[in-house]
């Protein structure tokens, strides 16, 4: 097996095994903080010196949380529930669940009567969160996630230490971002390969998969690039790691040169700046993320950024990613479809969710627009 | 569908079965014998649908709604939108003034607007399904069918039947009913005219004059509405062989 293989395998083994992740942790007596999606301040939990443990649900079918969300309701969400009552993530200290859309505030409060033994911790994010009085409400969430960590794990917040934290967390934000541009030079890296690099940073302490990540940069920029042959596209969407789907966009020879998936790309955009306390730079962080279905923004500034990938990492075409009943991702479709529209982007838009187990009717229409790409 | 020369249709057959492709393995069969051919004397497989990949004797495969593109324009090059509403999904195609697909949307979420929520109600409603037509034009006020869950349609249509609503009545609400949600997936796409219609349920009448009423078009559709794909993977065929031998 060559290098560079045998350091994408590492990831593949990370990304396809959270549970031996998480066992791992304990077993070195570590405390782990489950987070759910998205923008959950890991930062904070890091600097008390607990594993920040990400999850975006699975692929599984989905038994005992239906007794607690209605059946038309986004299956990530309902995965991870389902993940929590299976007994998943037993052991962890608590459970961190933000409040950016709906199904995410159910989550919580469907976490509270079916997983007794992992506390769940709320994370409220104000919706104006640029303005002074966002950044404070932002700042009092922070607050209450702190004394919430505290009394469950018995670890005290230090400011000083978040400083430090926040530097890991800057430093893996650029690292991944280096690693999804330099990866659109190496067409031989598959998409079922670049998910596994974004899914393994989940189930992974951040300094550990940045030195992943660092050896992987290096080792390709000893790898001689060769001619690429391949269809360049954009991904956008929420999550977009489904086994049968990446083999899909593999089979159909594409390479995802960019993407604004929440899984992926869009949760590195921005990076803490320096403030009076770190705390403000965590609010300060908040508020400058941009591009997404579940941040308000007036401009829906998502729009552009889409067509500037395209024209940044010259792509054929965007592929809309929708995660089945995400009301928010539903909402921004239609802009992002206009924009492309006006550039005479093509854009496709395809339906998953966690519990699919045939994915012939995406093939299809990939296959098809792969016919209209070429 | 079997095509010579790339013009010539010399033979065809449906079947209309969920069997896989045991299926296509038994209707190519049958359309080899009546045109008193075999399989090695012929250039090129082309297969399409749900199943393409697994079938055997196919020496490619296309989507098909690529195929439907193909069959479509090759009937009539004039047609720049294309509503296929077949057994498991409904599409829309755009196409573009060069005669290339350009554009398209598929049905998602459930079955709502497709063909088998018309099986589904023919059979409730012991009815053919060819004879639904029939029964709608009898319709004097179409009955509101208003959930999208086929199965809660079905419950509704049995409630209304139940109340005194005339079987014709509720047989235009059915076709109505497909023919708004297909309307709305239409719309997303755009629709430049001509307009036609591929798939089975382009045979029934009651879904095509209420779609022609939604978008307010005149909506095209041929006899061989349902064999369009076909006759697109066999084009598609014939341009492979075109390529292969430069021809």
């Amino acid at each position: 097996m060559s290098n560079l293989k045998e350091k994408l395998q590492a990831f593949h083994e990370i990304a396809s095994s959270p549970k031996e992740q998480l066992k791992k942790y304990l077993e070195q007596n570590k405390k782990v903080v489950i987070c759910a999606p998205v923008y959950t301040p890991e930062e904070i939990v890091h600097a008390m010196g607990i594993i920040p443990f990400g999850t975006w649900g699975a692929d599984i079918e989905i038994k005992e949380a239906k007794t607690y969300f209605p059946a038309f309701i986004c299956s990530v969400m309902q995965s991870v529930l389902e993940l929590g009552i299976r007994g998943d993530f037993d052991g962890a200290s608590a459970i961190i669940i933000p409040s950016l859309c709906d199904s995410l505030k159910c989550l919580g409060e469907n976490w509270k009567s079916s997983v007794e033994n992992i506390p769940f911790i709320p994370m409220v994010y104000p919706q104006n969160r640029k303005a002074d009085f966002g950044k404070a409400f932002t700042k009092a969430g922070y607050e209450r996630v702190i004394a919430d960590l505290e009394k469950a794990t018995g670890l005290s917040f230090d400011d000083a230490k978040l400083t430090e934290s926040i530097e890991i967390y800057n430093e893996h934000n650029a690292v991944m971002r280096q690693l999804s541009d330099c990866l659109s030079d190496y067409p031989e890296i598959t998409a079922a390969d670049r998910s596994a690099i974004f899914k393994s940073a989940f189930y992974l302490e951040k300094s550990e998969h940045t030195a992943l990540v660092k050896g992987l940069l290096s080792e390709l920029t000893n790898t001689e690039k060769t001619a690429n042959n391949k269809i360049k596209i954009v991904t956008t969407g929420i999550l977009a790691d489904a086994a049968d789907l990446l083999k899909i966009f593999d089979d159909n020879n594409m390479q995802i040169v960019a993407d604004n998936v929440a899984g992926e790309s869009r949760q590195y955009q921005v990076d803490a700046k320096p403030a009076e306390t770190s705390l403000d730079s965590l609010a300060g962080k908040f508020a400058e993320m941009d591009n997404c279905s579940v941040l308000f923004n007036v401009d829906k500034a998502i729009a552009q950024y889409t067509v500037d990938l395209v024209a940044k990492y010259q792509a054929r075409g965007v592929i809309f990613v929708m995660t089945k009943f995400c009301d928010p991702e539903e909402f921004d479709y239609v802009i992002i479809k206009k924009a492309c529209a006006e550039k005479n982007i093509p854009l496709l838009l395809i339906e998953i969710d966690r519990q699919m187990t045939n994915y012939e009717q995406v093939r299809t229409a990939v296959e098809t627009f792969k016919e209209i790409l070429k | 569908m079997l095509l010579e020369n790339g013009e010539h249709i010399i033979g065809s057959e449906l079947l209309v079965a969920g069997i896989g492709t045991i299926g296509a393995g038994k209707i190519m069969e049958v359309v080899l014998k009546k045109a008193q051919l075999t399989l090695s004397e012929i250039d090129f497989v082309m297969a399409t649908g749900y199943g393409r990949r697994n079938f055997e004797p196919a020496n490619s495969e296309l989507s098909e709604l690529s195929c439907h593109a193909k069959g479509v324009l090759f009937k009539n090059p004039l047609v720049r939108t294309i509503i296929d509403i077949g057994g498991q999904d409904a599409k829309v195609l755009r196409i573009n003034d060069k005669g290339i697909l350009e554009n398209f949307m598929m049905n998602d979420k459930c079955a709502a607007g497709t063909g088998r929520f018309l099986d589904v109600m023919a059979n409730i409603l012991q009815i053919p399904i060819n004879e639904l037509e029939k029964s709608a034009e009898l319709a004097e006020k179409p009955a509101k069918i208003s959930s999208t869950c086929t199965v809660f349609a079905e419950s509704e249509v049995i409630s209304q039947l139940a109340s005194g609503e005339t079987v014709g009545n509720v047989i235009a609400g059915i076709c109505n009913s497909v023919a708004s949600r297909v309307a709305g997936l239409a719309k997303r796409v755009g629709i430049e005219e001509e307009v036609f219609m591929s798939g089975g349920v382009a045979q029934n009448g009651g879904v095509r004059k209420a779609l022609e009423k939604e978008l307010k078009v005149p909506i095209q559709w041929s006899e061989t509405s349902q064999m369009m794909g076909a006759l697109g993977a066999a084009i598609s065929a014939y341009e492979q062989v075109k390529k292969e031998r430069c021809i």
